[in-house]
C-alpha cells in the first residue's frame, strides 16, 4: 500500500436544508498531487459539497480534516486561511466591478497611506490573468464580458490565493477546447506542486485528460472511488445513474423545408463582424467558435436584444427590425441564453418560470393559463428528468444543472418555431442531455428550426445538420452533416 | 441491518416534518406575530377584547390598507411609492371640490357636477398620477424612489391649488357631501366597519390579479429578475405604469372614503401615510427588492400597525412613546425577516 499525503477528509459529511436532505453520508479524501473528479447527476448534491468545504453552508453532521487537523465552524475566511479555494458554478462576479477589482477583491494592492496602487494592480492581474493564457483588458468592468471570460476571471481570482486544495466546479463549462486545455496545463502545474483538486464536470471526455481518481454522488452518498483508468464512460454512467443509457444523441433526419430565419451580413457587439447564414425550416443549424470569435453576440443581435451594427434579418422570408425580444417573440423567435442567471426568476417555483415565455404579446389583464403550465410543469419534469420535482420550490434552491433544464423548458414549451439555444445543456448531466437532444429532435420534426450555439464538439457532431464555423468574427468555414467532426470544427476555428 | 434502518427513516420523517413545521412557522410569521400582540393587549387592557374596540381599530386601520394593497403591487416589481398618501389627498381633494361647489372653469359655471360623475373624477385623477409616476419611472430611468419624492411634493401642491389651502367643504359651501358617501367612511354593517369590507374587498382583488392574471405574473417577474422578464418580452415599462396606476387608483379610493369618514377634505390630510403603507408590506413580508411577497401579508402588517397604535393608546402611552414603539417594531420585524430569509437560503 502506497502512503499519500492526505490534505483533506471527509467523513459521513450531511446536509440537511429545511425538507431537503441534500447530502446524506459523504466520505472522501484528497491527496497531495492529485487531481479527484467528482461525478454526479444534477442535484446529486456536488455544489452543496463545494460549498460547505469553502465555508459557505455549514454541514448538519460529519467532519472535516484539513491537513490531518480536524476543523469545525468553517467560515469563507477561515476556509481561505486554511488554503481552500473554490471556483463557484453560479459566477459569483460583482459585475460593475472591473477585471482588476473582481480578481483582487478585498486584497487590492495598497501604497503609501493605504492608497489602492492602481498600475501594480491591473499589472498584477494581467499577469494572473496570462497564467491561463487569456488578454482579457484588466481595466474592463466586467458586466461587459461575455460569460466564457467571466468564467475565466472566476478561475483566476480563485488561483491569485494560490490555494492549497482548490476545488472547481463545473469550471469549463463555458469554455471552448483551447481555453480549456490552457486550464488543464494550469491544473497539471498546480499537481506537480502538490496541490490537491476537486474537479467538478458533466464532460465524461475530460476524465483521461485529467483525473487521478474519479468519486461518483448519488442522491447525496459517495456511490464509489475509482481509479481513473478503470473509469471508463460507460462505467462512471451506470455509476452515476443506476441505469443503462439510452441512444445519447436521438438525431431524426427531417427534410427540409423554407427558409426560417435568415442573415445577411450581420454585425454586432465588438466580436462579430461579418455572418450570412439561412436556418431553415426543420434543421438544426450549429455554431461553433472559440472564445471571442462572435459567437457570443449572435443570439442578442437576432433577438433585438442588443442592436446590430450592420445587417439585415428575415424571418420567412420577410425582412423584419425587432426593436425589442417582444418584437422578436411575436415573429416567433425563442432564446435561451447563455448566462442562465440572465433568464431565471430565482424567488418563483417551477410553473411560472416555465410559462414567462408564454405572457409575450397577451394583455396584461388577460387571465393566466393555470392548468396548462400545470400540465406543462409536470410534463417537462419527467420528460427531462427535472429534480426535485417539486412545483413549490423556488429556483433558487434547484441545483445549476436543474435551473437550466427548467429554462430548456420555458422554451421548448414557448410555441416558438424558430430556437436560438445558446449553450443549451451547460451544467446538464450526461443521462438528462439525451433527453434535451430528443426534445429538440421532436421538435424540428414538427417543423421548428433551432439555431444551436456550442461550445461541445461531440453535441454539434451528434445534433447538427449543419455546422457554420467562427473565426474572428467571420464565418471561416460550413460544414454539411458529413464534414463535421472534431478535426474539421477545431482546424477552421483555430 | 433493516433493523437500524427502520429508526432511521422514522429520525428522517420526523426531522423533515420538523422543517416543514418550521417553515410554515416562517410564513406565518406576522399572523403569528399580530396573534401574539393581540394576546398580550387582552390581557394588559380590558378595553382592547371588546367588539366597539376592534370595530374601531379596523375602521382606522382601513386607510392605511387600502394604500398598502397598492404598495405592495409597486414593491413587488422592485419600486417604491412616496406619493400615494399624497394620490389620497389630491384626489380626495378634487372630489370634494366637485361634490360641494359648483364647477368654474375659466370663469365659466358649470353648476354643480353630479355626484357620481364627481366621485369618478377622483377615482380617474388617481389612476392619471399613479400612471404619470410608472411613464416618469420608466421613460426617464429614474430610480423609483426619486421620482415619486418628486411627484409626493408636487401632488400635494396641487391638491392645495384646487381647495385653496382651505378645508373642503368650506362653511360658505352650497352642497353637503352625500350621506352615502359618509356612510363608506364611517357606517356599518352589522357592526363591520364599510370602510374595513371595502379595504378587504380591494385586498381581494388585488390578491386575485396577482395570482391569476398576466400582470401578476409579469410583476413578480419584472421584480425578481428585470433582465429575466425583459427577454422574455415582457414590457417593463407597461408593466410598471400598470402597477403605479393601480397604487394610484387605491390610493384615490381611500382618500375618497376618507373624506367621508372626516366629512371633509383637505390637502394635507394622510400626511405621513405614504411610510405607515411602506411598512405595513415590509411588516407583511415583502422582500423590499422587489419579487417575493404578497398582499395578505401587507394587510396582516398594517393590522399590527393598528393594534400598536391602540394598544399603546389604551395602555395610556404617551404619543412620543407609541412612535418610538412603531420605529421600533418596524426594525424588529425586518430583522427578523433578513434573519429568516438568510436561515431559508444558507443554513
Ligand atoms: N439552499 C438550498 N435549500 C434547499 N435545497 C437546496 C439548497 N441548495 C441545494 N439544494 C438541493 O440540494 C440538492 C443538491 O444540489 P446541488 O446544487 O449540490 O447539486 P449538484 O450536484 O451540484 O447538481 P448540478 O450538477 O445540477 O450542479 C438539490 O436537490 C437541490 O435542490
Ligand atoms: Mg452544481
Amino acid at each position: 500500500m502506497e502512503e499519500y499525503e492526505i490534505l483533506l477528509k471527509l467523513d459521513r459529511i450531511e446536509k440537511r436544508f429545511p425538507g431537503v436532505l441534500a447530502l446524506k453520508s459523504i466520505s472522501l479524501d484528497v491527496r497531495a498531487g492529485e487531481v479527484q473528479v467528482l461525478l454526479g447527476e444534477n442535484g446529486a448534491g456536488k455544489s452543496t459539497l463545494m460549498k460547505i468545504l469553502a465555508g459557505e453552508h455549514e454541514p448538519t453532521g460529519g467532519t472535516i480534516e484539513v491537513a490531518g487537523r480536524r476543523v469545525s465552524g468553517l467560515t469563507p475566511t477561515l476556509a481561505t486561511e486554511l488554503g481552500i479555494g473554490l471556483v463557484h458554478q453560479e459566477l459569483s462576479l460583482v459585475p460593475a466591478l472591473s477585471v482588476t477589482e473582481n480578481i483582487f477583491l478585498g486584497r487590492m494592492p495598497t501604497g503609501a497611506f493605504g492608497r489602492i496602487d492602481w498600475k501594480k494592480a491591473h499589472a498584477d492581474a494581467r499577469h494572473a490573468l496570462e497564467a491561463l493564457g487569456v488578454a482579457i483588458d484588466p481595466t474592463a468592468e466586467v458586466r461587459t464580458l461575455e460569460v466564457a471570460e467571466q468564467q475565466l476571471i472566476e478561475i483566476t481570482r480563485a488561483l491569485e490565493r494560490g490555494p492549497r486544495i482548490l476545488l472547481l466546479d463545473e469550471p469549463t463549462s463555458a469554455l471552448s477546447d483551447s481555453e480549456r486545455s490552457r486550464l488543464f496545463d494550469v491544473i497539471r502545474l498546480l499537481k506537480q506542486r502538490g496541490h490537491g483538486i476537486i474537479y467538478i464536470s458533466h464532460h465524461l471526455s475530460e476524465i483521461p485528460m485529467i483525473a487521478d481518481r474519479v468519486t461518483v454522488l448519488r442522491d447525496g452518498i459517495v456511490v464509489d472511488t475509482l481509479p481513473a483508468a478503470e473509469a471508463d464512460e460507460e462505467t462512471v454512467i451506470s455509476l452515476m445513474v443506476g441505469r443503462q443509457l439510452a441512444e445519447q444523441f436521438p438525431k431524426r433526419t427531417v427534410t427540409l423545408g423554407s427558409p426560417a430565419l435568415a442573415a445577411e451580413h450581420l454585425a454586432a457587439g465588438h466580436a462579430l463582424k461579418d455572418l450570412s447564414f439561412t436556418l431553415h425550416r426543420g434543421e438544426i443549424l450549429g455554431v461553433y467558435g472559440l472564445m471571442g470569435a462572435g459567437q457570443a453576440e449572435i443570439a442578442g443581435a437576432l433577438f433585438g436584444l442588443q442592436p446590430a451594427r450592420a445587417g439585415t434579418i428575415s424571418v420567412n422570408g420577410a425582412p423584419v427590425h425587432f426593436r425589442s425580444s417582444a418584437d422578436a417573440i411575436a415573429a416567433g423567435l425563442g432564446l435561451l441564453s447563455r448566462d442562465r442567471r440572465q433568464s431565471l426568476v430565482p424567488m418563483q417555483p417551477i410553473g411560472p418560470n416555465i410559462s414567462l415565455s408564454w405572457l409575450a404579446g397577451k394583455s396584461l389583464l388577460s387571465r393566466l393559463d393555470l392548468p396548462r403550465e400545470r400540465e406543462e410543469s409536470t410534463r417537462y419534469v419527467a420528460d427531462l428528468r427535472i429534480r426535485p420535482a417539486s412545483t413549490t420550490h423556488n429556483l433558487f434552491f434547484y441545483s445549476g444543472g436543474n435551473q437550466q433544464k427548467v429554462i430548456l423548458a420555458r422554451w421548448m414549451s414557448s410555441g416558438a418555431s424558430i430556437l436560438i439555444f445558446d449553450e443549451p445543456t451547460r451544467g446538464i448531466d450526461v443521462g438528462a442531455k439525451a433527453e434535451v437532444f430528443a426534445v429538440m429532435s421532436r421538435l424540428v420534426a414538427e417543423g421548428a428550426s433551432i439555431l444551436m450555439i456550442s461550445s461541445e464538439l461531440n453535441e454539434l457532431i451528434g445534433m447538427a445538420d449543419r455546422v457554420l464555423v467562427l473565426r474572428g468574427g467571420r464565418i471561416s468555414a460550413e460544414l454539411p452533416r458529413a464534414e463535421i467532426t472534431q478535426e474539421n470544427l477545431l482546424r477552421y476555428a483555430s | 441491518m433493516t433493523a437500524d434502518k427502520n429508526p432511521d427513516l422514522a429520525a428522517e420523517a420526523a426531522e423533515n416534518r420538523k422543517a416543514r413545521l418550521r417553515g410554515m412557522i416562517f410564513q406565518a410569521g406576522p399572523l403569528i406575530a399580530l396573534v401574539l400582540l393581540m394576546a398580550y393587549l387582552s390581557f394588559a387592557s380590558e378595553n382592547f377584547l371588546t367588539f366597539d374596540n376592534l370595530s374601531n381599530v379596523a375602521r382606522q386601520s382601513a386607510f392605511v390598507a387600502i394604500l398598502a394593497v397598492g404598495q405592495t403591487y409597486v414593491i413587488l416589481t422592485g419600486g417604491i411609492d412616496l406619493s400615494v398618501a399624497a394620490i389620497s389627498a389630491l384626489a380626495a381633494s378634487i372630489a370634494a371640490v366637485l361634490l360641494t361647489q359648483p364647477l368654474v372653469l375659466f370663469g365659466m359655471d358649470f353648476g354643480y357636477v353630479p355626484v357620481p360623475l364627481a366621485v369618478l373624477i377622483g377615482l380617474c385623477v388617481g389612476i392619471v398620477a399613479g400612471g404619470l409616476n410608472g411613464w416618469l419611472i420608466s421613460r426617464f430611468q429614474i430610480p423609483d424612489f426619486i421620482a415619486t419624492l418628486g411627484t409626493m411634493t408636487a401632488f400635494r401642491g396641487a391638491a392645495l391649488l384646487v381647495t385653496d389651502g382651505l378645508p373642503v367643504p368650506s362653511f360658505n359651501a352650497g352642497r353637503q357631501l352625500p350621506e352615502w358617501l359618509i356612510w363608506l367612511g364611517g357606517g356599518q354593517i352589522f357592526g363591520v366597519p364599510v370602510s374595513a369590507l371595502i379595504a378587504l374587498v380591494c385586498a381581494l382583488a388585488g390578491w386575485y390579479v396577482l395570482r391569476f392574471t398576466t400582470l401578476g405574473r409579469a410583476i413578480y417577474a419584472v421584480g425578481g429578475n428585470r433582465a429575466a422578464a425583459h427577454s422574455a418580452g415582457i414590457s417593463i415599462a407597461r408593466t410598471k405604469i400598470m402597477t403605479y396606476a393601480i397604487s394610484g387608483l387605491l390610493a384615490a379610493i381611500a382618500g375618497i372614503i376618507l373624506v367621508g369618514r372626516l366629512n371633509s377634505a383637505n390637502a394635507l390630510m394622510a400626511e405621513g401615510e405614504e411610510l405607515r403603507s411602506i411598512a405595513s408590506v415590509v411588516i407583511g413580508g415583502t422582500n423590499l427588492f422587489g419579487g417575493e411577497g404578497g398582499v395578505w401579508g401587507s394587510i396582516i402588517g398594517a393590522a399590527i400597525i393598528g393594534v400598536l397604535g391602540n394598544g399603546l393608546n389604551l395602555l395610556d402611552v404617551s404619543p412620543f412613546w407609541q412612535r418610538i414603539a412603531q420605529g421600533v417594531v418596524i426594525v424588529v420585524v425586518v430583522i427578523f425577516d433578513q434573519w429568516r430569509r438568510r436561515t431559508m437560503t444558507r443554513v
